[in-house]
């Protein structure tokens, strides 16, 4: 028995179940090199067995009992948001609405179906449905790959607290191409110690594009995070004409940035 | 807290590990079964995947939703012959997944073979760095940030094999791939880990053999 063999018997060894295992032994007992591997490997994982079982937390379980009674009892009512497909330069979109206005707007990675609807009903805690999207819904998603601005008469977000609705507006009022700080929307509104506040409503955007989180950044200029990924964030705003992005650490986006 | 290890819990989880519920009809109050019976697990795992609680927490509500809607759209024939525990894990694996490509990669396995110390060293801190679940600078912390430097895949590999206890086999059903790459897969990532952990390893092993003989 040839040690690569020896090596690749471990994990069966341990698991008591590897026919060959009086070849296994007898090898290790004459191989010194496959002997000191056996026991760095039981070291191993040994190490990830110690590793602490952490509890869940207590809320858990009745906030995902409380998601799916709420989600059947929407369903029961016939209260849905509706969901499709839409493509866009970014490719495709997911776009959610009711009849007051687009609940949801984000970049599609490659989910299927199910996993679309999951993530949306969890963003949105409501369930959603596929089906076609009517002509005011391409047309919003359309006009803002035009003008890069959205028509905000478009959206309903009165779900969200005062605080988040107002930062998102403040957001839309970000012209295409340039960008702003967390630092600067907190100021803006009034609460200048509240950038953390702003960073986390970003994050939470539920309309991205429409309410353009994409162009607020690090006071350094930083593009710092994104929802869909950093790069796709400096695509969005190269799109847009935004000029600087790239190069993160240099001065000419600092200088910018009206932080 | 005195430290809580995997070994210590085996026995007990044996004996809760009742043979898989069946789902048969998806009520609410039968799922409230599953939910409960699973979400230490689920929990587990997805906290080892991402080394954030947060994540952890949201992976694990969305998985249950998942399969919460998947059941319901299965004919009574297909929820029989489910088997739940492993595609419970499944679908938390893809939850994980999708959120964690959507993240700013944590993946630096390359480097770290590289030159291992960089990931000792590693400090830079930043809402995406994974937060330490065990006490920072202990040996324990080391392990939990290794894993963390494994590629997706191996990592998956790994956690289940030897965190969850999961078998060759059904590891393979989990992640719905050939017995072979899934030994191989558990192999390389132990490899990793051996180079990345290095002569730590020997040292926990000790520290851990002591605190448990206490």
């Amino acid at each position: 028995m040839r040690c690569s063999d020896v090596e690749l018997l471990w994990d069966e060894m341990r698991s008591g179940i590897e026919p060959k295992s009086e070849h296994v032994l007898a090898h290790l007992r004459r191989c010194k090199t496959c002997q000191h591997a056996y026991e760095q490997n039981e070291g191993v994982a040994y190490c990830l067995t110690c590793l602490p079982i952490v509890e869940p937390p207590q809320h858990l379980v009745p906030k995902i009992l409380d998601h799916i009674k709420s989600m059947r009892q929407h369903y029961r009512s016939g209260v849905a948001d509706h969901l499709a497909r839409i493509a866009s330069p970014l490719g495709n979109l997911h776009v959610a609405w009711r009849d007051t206005g687009i609940t949801f707007l984000g970049i599609a990675r490659d989910e299927d179906d199910d996993a679309a609807v999951a993530i949306i009903e969890h963003r949105l805690s409501r369930p959603v449905r596929i089906c076609e999207p009517p002509a005011w819904v391409t047309g919003a998603v359309r006009a803002f790959f035009t003008t890069w601005r959205a028509d905000l008469e478009r959206v309903d977000i009165s779900e969200l607290s005062p605080f988040e609705r107002s930062a998102l507006h403040k957001a839309a009022e970000i012209p295409p191409g340039e960008v702003r700080s967390y630092g600067w929307i907190a100021r803006e509104l009034g609460a200048p110690n509240a950038a953390r506040a702003v960073g986390q409503v970003m994050a939470r955007n539920p309309i991205a594009l429409f309410f353009p989180c994409h162009r607020v950044v690090d006071s350094n200029g930083a593009l710092h995070n994104y929802a869909y990924g950093i790069d796709v964030k400096a695509r969005i705003l190269a799109l847009e004409g935004y000029v600087g992005s790239g190069a993160a650490a240099s001065d000419p986006i600092g200088a910018k940035v009206r932080a | 807290m005195v430290p809580q290890t995997r070994t210590a819990e085996r026995k007990p989880a044996s004996a809760v590990l009742a043979p898989p519920r069946s789902a048969e009809t998806p009520s609410t109050e039968r799922f409230e079964l599953i939910v409960d019976d699973y979400q230490r697990r689920l929990y587990g795992f997805a906290l080892r995947m991402t080394g954030n609680r947060e994540d952890a927490e949201e992976i694990v509500q969305d998985a249950f939703v998942r399969a919460f809607r998947a059941l319901g759209k299965m004919t009574d024939e297909a929820r029989r012959e489910l088997r739940l525990q492993p595609w419970l894990y499944t679908i938390t694996l893809n939850v994980t997944r999708n959120r964690l490509r959507s993240k700013r990669p944590t993946n630096v396995a390359l480097d770290a073979l590289a030159d291992p110390d960089a990931l000792l060293n590693n400090t830079q801190e930043g809402p995406e760095q994974p937060e330490a679940v065990v006490e920072r600078g202990t040996d324990l912390e080391l392990v939990e940030r290794a894993l963390l430097q494994l590629p997706m895949h191996l990592r998956a590999a790994a956690t289940l094999r030897f965190i969850e206890g999961r078998s060759h086999p059904e590891i393979a059903e989990i992640l719905d791939q050939p017995i072979g790459t899934v030994k191989s897969h558990v192999h390389r990532a132990v490899r990793i880990l051996r180079r990345i952990l290095g002569p730590q390893v020997g040292r926990i092993v000790t520290a851990e053999d002591s605190v448990n003989a206490v």
